[in-house]
C-alpha cells in the first residue's frame, strides 16, 4: 500500500521503456536471426544447419575463423603482455613513445590499417616492389600471412591496456612480502604477480579472440583466398543473385556461438580467478641501463612504430599522384585530397550526419540506462544490464543483417533509409557509451542524492541537479569515444547503408576493392582528422580523461 | 519540532524482514539516540523515518503529520550522512543554500540565514571554498549547516561521527550538541558508538535484531541494563550465571549465590524466577586481601593490565563446595593504589550490592 509512490515512480516507467526499446531494436533482430537460421527456404527443404553441415565451404570457414582467432590471439599476447611489463616495471630512453599506443586502436579505422598495410606489402605494394627490385619475393600478403599480420598490430594493444592496467593495479608490497619470505626478486615476481594479472591477461586475450571472429574490414580486404565466416556472411547476404536469408543467418549463428562459448569461458575465468586486489602501491619503474636497455627501447620502438605506419602510409598515400591503381610514389599532389573535399564530399557529410546523430543520441539513451542500471536497481536492471551488453557479443555483421531482416517491411521499414544506419551506430557502440557514462555514477555516492531529496528538492530534479553535473566530464568523454568509434564503422553499416548514403569507411572500403589506394587515402586523412579533432579539443581544452575512462 | 510517534512499524530491506512491529515514542525536542551493532536495523529504522525506504505496515507521525507515504523530498527533515554527502561540485556556501534555494527563499534572505549557520558551525570563512578542500570535520560541520539552516521538524543524522579520527569525533560532537540544545529540533542520530550515545542523548534506544531491548535514558541504560544484551554492549560488563537464593519481598534486594559465596545486588525488575545472572561492572569491583570479607567471592588474579590511570585485573574465583570451578571476573581499579595487586595473589572481589543488578536470563 504505503510502498506504491516508488513503484510508480518516474525511474520504474523509465525502466520499462528501455526494455522496450531494447527488445525492440536488439533482441527482436537477433531472435530473428538465430530463428531463420532454422528455417527451410531453400527449395530442398533443408535447414541451414544441414547445409552448414555438408558444405566443405561453410565448415572450411567455421574452421580457418578459429584458427585465425587463436593464432593472433597467440601472437597479440606475445606482443602485449611484455611490452606492457617493460612500460610498467623499467624506464628506459624513449619510453613516452609507448604513452601513444593505446590511441593508435583508436585514430586509425581498421579499413585504414588494412589499406595501408597492403599499400606497403600488397601486389602492388611499395615494399613488396622495392624488395622484388632487390630479388627478395614475400609472400602473398592476401591470406594468412597478411591477416595474421595485420590483426596483430591491430588487436595487440587491448592485450597491452588490460596487462598494463593490471600490472600498475598490483601492489609491489605483495613482491617485497614474498622477497622478505626468502625468494628471490624474479621468482617472487613469478609466484606473486603471475597469477594476480593473469586473469586479465586471459580476459584481454579472449577480447582479441571475439574481435577476430567478429572482424570485418580486415578479413575482407585481405582474406580473398582465406574463406572466413564474416565475410561469407557478408556475401552470402549481398550476393545479387544467391542472396540467401537462410544461410546468411545460419553463418551469422555461428559466430554469435563462437562469441558465446568464449564469454563463457572468460566468465569462468574471471570468476575462478578473481582475487580481491586491494589498491596498493604500483612499483616504481626501474631505470634500465647498457645495452638492455637499448635492445629494449628497440623493440619497443619497433612496436610503435609499425603502429604509427599506418597513419604515416595513409598521409603519403594522400598526396601522391596516381593513374587508376598505379601509385607514383615521390610524386606529389593536392588533386586526391581536392577531389574528396569539392567534388565528391557526400561521404564525409553522410558520417558527420550519421554519426552526430548517433553520437547525441547515444549519449542521452546511455546516460540514462547507465543512471538506472547504477542508482535505481529495480526488478528490470539485470534485464537492461544484460540486454545493453549484449552488442558486445555480436559483430557488426550480425547486427547489420539483424536490423535488415527486421525492418525490411511492416509496422516500422527502416531499409533504405538514413535512420537504419543511425540505428546500427547506436547499437554496435551501445555498451561503449553506457560503460563510461557510468564509470563515473559508481563514485558518486547514493547519499548525495538523499541529501537533496531530504533538503526538499524532488527525486527527479534531484537528479538534475546534484549527479547530471557530476557526470557531465565522463558523459563528455563518452561522448568522444562513442563518436571516434562510431565514424570508423563499418561492418554494420555496409550491411544495412544504401546507395547515396556511403559513409566515408565504406566509402574507403568500396576504393580499397577497386584499387584506388591515392583517393582512398585521401577519405582516409579526413576520417583520422574527424577522429582526431575532438581527441586533441577533449584533452587539451577540455582536459578530459578520455583514456582513463577507457 | 514534534513528536516523533511510530506504530507497529514493518519494514523490509533486500527481501529480509528488518523491522517488525516496532513501537516508538520519541517527545519533542529531545536529541534519541539509536544504538545497537552493526546490522540490528537502526540504519533501516533511521531512513525509513527519512522516508528512503517503504514502509510494509504502520504508521509515522511527525507531530500531528502523518508521514507514512509522503515522499521523502516532501517530509521536512533535516539529514546529516555518515560520508558528508556534500555536493562536490559546489562551493560550501550553495551547499548550505541548497535547500534555501529549493523553498525558494529570496536571496538576500538565504545570504543572511547561510552566513549565520556558517557562523554557528564555526566555518564563516569558508563558504567560497569546495568540499575537497575542507577537512573531514569542517566537511561534517558544513553537512550540519546545511540540515538545519532549513529548520526542519525532524533532524536524522546516520553516524555523523564515524569517519572522523577521535579528536575530532569530540569537537563536533560538541558543537552537534550545542546546536541541537539552540535549535530544539527533535533528533534522531544513529550510532555504534555507546560513549557517543551516552554524551548526547537524552534518550537511547538500545537495538537489536530490529527491536528496541531498551528504551532509557543513558543513565539507566548505563546504570540498570535490562538485560546482558545491553549490559554488554554498553560498556563492559560481568556476567555471571548465579542462582537467587531469597527474593527479598520487602526491597528491591536479591541475595544470589556465585562460586559458594553470597551476594546481595539489585533486582530493578520483577524476576519470574529459575536461572538468573548477576551483572556488575569491573569499575563498580573492588579487591581486598583474601578473608571473609561480606558480599565478595574469592580468588586469585590471573592476569593484570597496566593501562596509565587504571589498572584491569581477571581474577579466577575459587571452585565452589561442589568443586566447579569458578569464573572469570574482570575488575578494574582507579586511584591510590590501583596498580599495587601482583598476579597470582589470592583476593576477595568485593561487590557493591547498590551497583550490583540481577536480572532474569
Amino acid at each position: 500500500m504505503t510502498g506504491a509512490w516508488q513503484v510508480r515512480s518516474i525511474w520504474f516507467w523509465l525502466s520499462i521503456a528501455v526494455v522496450v526499446i531494447l527488445a525492440v531494436f536488439l533482441l527482436y533482430p537477433l531472435v530473428n536471426v538465430l530463428a531463420s537460421s532454422f528455417g527451410g527456404a531453400r527449395a530442398e527443404g533443408r535447414s541451414g544447419w544441414q547445409v552448414l553441415l555438408v558444405e566443405p565451404r561453410y565448415l572450411k570457414a567455421v574452421a580457418n575463423t578459429v584458427t585465425l582467432g587463436l593464432i593472433v590471439t597467440l601472437t597479440c599476447t606475445l606482443v602485449g603482455v611484455p611490452l606492457a611489463y617493460i612500460a610498467a616495471r623499467h624506464s628506459f630512453p624513449g619510453k613516452v613513445l609507448i604513452a601513444i599506443l593505446p590511441l593508435t586502436t583508436l585514430i586509425v579505422p581498421e579499413v585504414i590499417a588494412a589499406q595501408t598495410w597492403l599499400m606497403m606489402l600488397g601486389n602492388n605494394g611499395l615494399l613488396t616492389r622495392t624488395l622484388a627490385g632487390w630479388g627478395i619475393a614475400l609472400p602473398s600478403f592476401y591470406g594468412w600471412f597478411g591477416l595474421i599480420t595485420v590483426m596483430t598490430f591491430i588487436y595487440y594493444t587491448y592485450v597491452y591496456i588490460g596487462t598494463l592496467a593490471a600490472i600498475r593495479g598490483f601492489d609491489v608490497q605483495l613482491e617485497e612480502a614474498a622477497r622478505s619470505l626468502g625468494t628471490s626478486p624474479a621468482r617472487s615476481r613469478w609466484q606473486v604477480m603471475v597469477p594476480v594479472v593473469l586473469p586479465s591477461i586471459l580476459a584481454s586475450a579472449l577480447l582479441v579472440f571475439t574481435l577476430v571472429v567478429g572482424n570485418f574490414a580486415v578479413a575482407t580486404i585481405l582474406g580473398h583466398k582465406v574463406d572466413l565466416l564474416s565475410v561469407i556472411t557478408y556475401q552470402t547476404f549481398v550476393s545479387e543473385v544467391g542472396a540467401d536469408p537462410v544461410m546468411q543467418s545460419t553463418l551469422a549463428s555461428v559466430s554469435i556461438g563462437i562469441v558465446a562459448v568464449v564469454l563463457f569461458i572468460q566468465r569462468f575465468v574471471l570468476a575462478r580467478g578473481r582475487f580481491e586486489i586491494t589498491l596498493g602501491r604500483g612499483a616504481r619503474p626501474e631505470p634500465l641501463r647498457g645495452a638492455s636497455a637499448w635492445a629494449l627501447a628497440l623493440a619497443a620502438g619497433f612496436v610503435v612504430v609499425i603502429s604509427l605506419l599506418p597513419l604515416v602510409t595513409v598521409m603519403a598515400g594522400a598526396f601522391t599522384r596516381a593513374r587508376g591503381p598505379v601509385m607514383r610514389w615521390g610524386e606529389w599532389t593536392t588533386a586526391n585530397l581536392e577531389r574528396v573535399l569539392i567534388n565528391a564530399p557526400d561521404p564525409i557529410l553522410n558520417t558527420l550526419l550519421f554519426a552526430g546523430i548517433a553520437t547525441v543520441a547515444s549519449l542521452i539513451f546511455s546516460t540514462g540506462v547507465s543512471y538506472l542500471i547504477v542508482k535505481k536497481r529495480s526488478a528490470l536492471t539485470p534485464v537492461i544490464d544484460y540486454l545493453s551488453s549484449l552488442p558486445l557479443a555480436l559483430s557488426g555483421t550480425v547486427i547489420g543483417i539483424g536490423l535488415v531482416m527486421s525492418f525490411n517491411t511492416g509496422w516500422l521499414a527502416l531499409t533504405g533509409t538514413s535512420a537504419i544506419i543511425v540505428l546500427a551506430y547506436l547499437i554496435r557502440r551501445l555498451p561503449f557509451g553506457i560503460r563510461n557514462a557510468s564509470s563515473t555514477l559508481y563514485n558518486v555516492p547514493n547519499s548525495i542524492e538523499e541529501a537533496s531529496i531530504s533538503l526538499g528538492v524532488p527525486p527527479g530534479r534531484s537528479f538534475l541537479k546534484v549527479v547530471l553535473p557530476l557526470m557531465i566530464p565522463s558523459v563528455a568523454a563518452a561522448g568522444v569515444l562513442v563518436w571516434t568509434t562510431t565514424v570508423a564503422e563499418l561492418s554494420a553499416s555496409v550491411v544495412v547503408y544504401s546507395g547515396g548514403r556511403e559513409t566515408l569507411p565504406i566509402q574507403i572500403f568500396r576504393l580499397i576493392d577497386s584499387g584506388l589506394m591515392a583517393q582512398a587515402s585521401a577519405y582516409g586523412i579526413v576520417l583520422v582528422a574527424i577522429i582526431l579533432i575532438p581527441i586533441i579539443v577533449a584533452t587539451t581544452v577540455f582536459k578530459l580523461d578520455i583514456f582513463g575512462a577507457r | 519540532m514534534a513528536t516523533i510517534s511510530i506504530a507497529d512499524l514493518a519494514v523490509s530491506y533486500s527481501g529480509n524482514r528488518v523491522i517488525d512491529g516496532l513501537d516508538l515514542q520519541i517527545a519533542a525536542g529531545s536529541f534519541y539516540t539509536l544504538l545497537g551493532p552493526s546490522g540490528c536495523g537502526k540504519t533501516t529504522l533511521l531512513r525509513t523515518l527519512a522516508g528512503f525506504l517503504p514502509v510494509e505496515r504502520g504508521r509515522i507521525r511527525f507531530g500531528d503529520r502523518d508521514v507514512t507515504a509522503l515522499p521523502a523530498h516532501r517530509r521536512d527533515i533535516g539529514m546529516v550522512f555518515q560520508d558528508y554527502a556534500l555536493f562536490p561540485d559546489k562551493t560550501v556556501y550553495d551547499n548550505v543554500a541548497y535547500g534555501l534555494r529549493a523553498r525558494a527563499q529570496d536571496e538576500a534572505t538565504i545570504r543572511l540565514r547561510v552566513g549565520e549557520y556558517l557562523d554557528r558551525v564555526g566555518l564563516g570563512g569558508l563558504a567560497a571554498r569546495h568540499p575537497a578542500a575542507l577537512s573531514g570535520g569542517q566537511r561534517q560541520r558544513v553537512a550540519l549547516a546545511r540540515a538545519l539552516v532549513i529548520q526542519p521538524q525532524v533532524l536524522l543524522m546516520d553516524e555523523p561521527l564515524s569517519n572522523l579520527d577521535a579528536k575530532l569525533r569530540v569537537q563536533v560532537r560538541e558543537t552537534i550538541a550545542d546546536l541541537q540544545r539552540e535549535a530544539g529540533i527533535t533528533t534522531v542520530f544513529v550510532t555504534h558508538d555507546q560513549e557517543e550515545a551516552l554524551a548526547l542523548s537524552d534518550r537511547i534506544g538500545l537495538m537489536r535484531q530490529g527491536r528496541i531491548e531498551q528504551n532509557a535514558s543513558p543513565q539507566d541504560i548505563y546504570r540498570l541494563p535490562a538485560s546482558a544484551y545491553v549490559a554488554d554492549f554498553v560498556g563492559a560488563a560481568n556476567v555471571l550465571a548465579v542462582e537467587a537464593v531469597t527474593p527479598d519481598a520487602a526491597g528491591d534486594g536479591v541475595t544470589v549465590t556465585l562460586a559458594g559465596r553470597r551476594i546481595i545486588a539489585r533486582v530493578p525488575r520483577r524476576l519470574s524466577g529459575g536461572a538468573v545472572l548477576l551483572i556488575a561492572r569491573p569499575e563498580d569491583l573492588r579487591l581486598a586481601r583474601c578473608g571473609a570479607t561480606a558480599n565478595a567471592v574469592s580468588g586469585a588474579i590471573v592476569r593484570k593490565q597496566y593501562l596509565g590511570g587504571r589498572t584491569s585485573y581477571r581474577v579466577r574465583c575459587a571452585a565452589d563446595g561442589a568443586g566447579i570451578a569458578g569464573p572469570d571476573v574482570m575488575v578494574e581499579l582507579h586511584g591510590a593504589g590501583h596498580n599495587d595487586w601482583d598476579e597470582g595473589a589470592a583476593v576477595d572481589v568485593l561487590f557493591d550490592p547498590q551497583a550490583s543488578i540481577v536480572t532474569a536470563s
